[in-house]
């Protein structure tokens, strides 16, 4: 040590000084990203709290209407089977939003609950997406929106395209982008649903001419919780878990989506989504063929 | 070895607890998994965590080392399982990108830290442990008896 010559010691301080400066900015960034998440925490437990009188609204509502229209049907004349008729219509639509919420609760549920994995099987994409569609047609039609499906894929036997995917996944992805669709539309518009596949991804997008989200709130749609209260048809139902979701589907599946949107001028929802591999990474899907290496370390 | 165990496939993002004897397998690139081990149950659990910590916007789910830490504990205790007998064994946080101190990804690295802090500040010693360098591993744990078998793969995209 005592060697050192002048040069060489200033290096030597130097480099302590550096090296105790990055440990600074270490310790810095460290307690700076700690005050986000506690702060993050917070800010969570109050939009829980939300979440929670949002949920009862969206539960209770549809079964009040339920109850109270089929007790209505009890009481009507055998013969007015019009009013009948229109009172069925009513609550299909109740039990189906309701139905359509709760799947979405559960499976948040389970997401969070670390108990979700890919299911994959060959879908017919096709017939999945236009049932996905279809199961919105009363709503649709009651609104005047018509969903149209513009399917761009040349592939296949006749008219069906298989992919390998999570059938039940990604049925709840079009679902909650077509539900979106249909809650931010104005009466008497269009909703297009676009399907095509660019080397083994397969895309689509549901574009809708509605009101359109600013650059700033596209940032926070897919946060849990949140939701835009701008919506014409909205009634301010919702529970701001539908884009969560569908993000959280999409990461389980190797998917991503983007958003395309203007304040005023509709918006579209683009989800990219790679086929899925039957053997994960050396494991196939049925779990039959666990292999003991001879290079196995033991823990 | 291979006596009739059931198996499990454990993706990434998710969590396993069993009480039945099951042999689990995972693959880790800088993701990373603690296998929490009760000898007196003979029950065993394990995570596959991506991130360290939650960004407080996306469900609140075991992707993020805080929360599948918890979550993973919390299970244990639900099946029984007393906080001083169980011991944990941690694995992955490879960094197979190649990150340097000064792009300070490091995701494997800070994964690796969240889980030795966390498992400190709870309380659960750490019985063994391979972590961090530069390939992906495979892994199989045996819920039972707390065996883990562990393989490094070949530099691989994962």
């Amino acid at each position: 040590m005592s060697d050192l010559n002048d040069k060489q010691l200033l290096k030597v301080l130097r480099d302590r000084l550096d090296e105790r400066k990055s440990y600074e900015t270490e310790v810095e960034h460290l307690s700076k990203e700690l005050q986000e998440i506690t702060r993050k925490f917070k800010e969570s437990e109050a939009l829980k709290s939300h979440f929670i009188s949002n949920i009862s609204n969206e539960i209770v509502n549809p079964f009040t209407s339920i109850l109270g229209l089929s007790k209505a049907i009890l009481s009507v004349e055998k013969q007015d089977w019009k009013k009948v008729v229109s009172m069925v219509a009513l609550i299909h639509s109740e039990a189906f939003n309701l139905d359509f919420q709760l799947r979405n609760i559960f499976v948040a549920a389970k997401i969070e609950a670390g108990e979700i994995q890919p299911n994959v099987a060959k879908v017919n994409i096709r017939s999945l997406i236009q049932t996905g569609i279809d199961s919105f047609n009363i709503v649709s039609r009651k609104m005047g929106i018509d969903i149209s499906l513009d399917f761009n894929i040349e592939h296949g036997f006749g008219k069906n395209y298989y992919f390998k995917t999570d059938s039940e996944k990604l049925k709840l992805v079009i679902s909650n982008l077509v539900n979106n669709a249909l809650k931010y539309s104005f009466k008497d518009s269009k909703i297009i649903v676009t399907v095509w596949v660019d080397e083994d991804i397969l895309y689509f997008s549901v574009k809708d001419n509605g009101t359109g989200i600013s650059e700033k709130n596209q940032k926070i749609i897919f946060e849990r919780f949140k939701r835009i209260d701008t919506g014409i048809n909205s009634l301010n139902r919702g529970h701001g878990l539908g884009l969560s979701i569908t993000k959280a589907l999409l990461d389980v599946m190797g998917g991503n989506i983007e958003i395309d949107s203007k304040k005023g001028d509709g918006s579209t929802f683009t989800v990219s989504l790679p086929e899925a591999r039957n053997i994960v990474d050396g494991f196939s899907g049925d779990g039959n063929d666990i292999f003991f290496d001879e290079g196995d370390e033991i823990f | 070895m291979d006596k009739n165990y059931l198996q499990h496939f454990l993706y990434p993002s998710s969590l396993f607890v069993s009480k039945d004897p099951y042999l689990v397998k995972t693959i880790l690139g800088s993701c990373v998994s603690i296998c929490l081990i009760d000898k007196r149950l003979k029950i065993g659990g394990i995570n596959h965590f991506m991130l360290p910590n939650w960004n407080g916007n996306d469900l609140a789910s075991p992707k993020y080392g805080n929360i599948a830490i918890d979550k993973l504990v919390d299970k244990m205790k639900y099946h029984g399982s007393r906080l001083e007998d169980i011991q944990a064994k941690i694995f992955g946080g490879g960094d197979l990108l190649g990150s340097t101190k000064e792009n300070s990804i490091m995701i494997g690295e800070r994964n690796i830290r969240v889980a030795r802090m966390m498992l400190e500040e709870i309380g659960i010693p750490i019985i063994a442990s391979s972590t961090g360098g530069k390939k992906g591993r495979k892994i199989l744990f045996f819920t039972d008896t707390g065996e883990v078998r562990h393989k490094f793969l070949e530099k691989q995209t994962y």
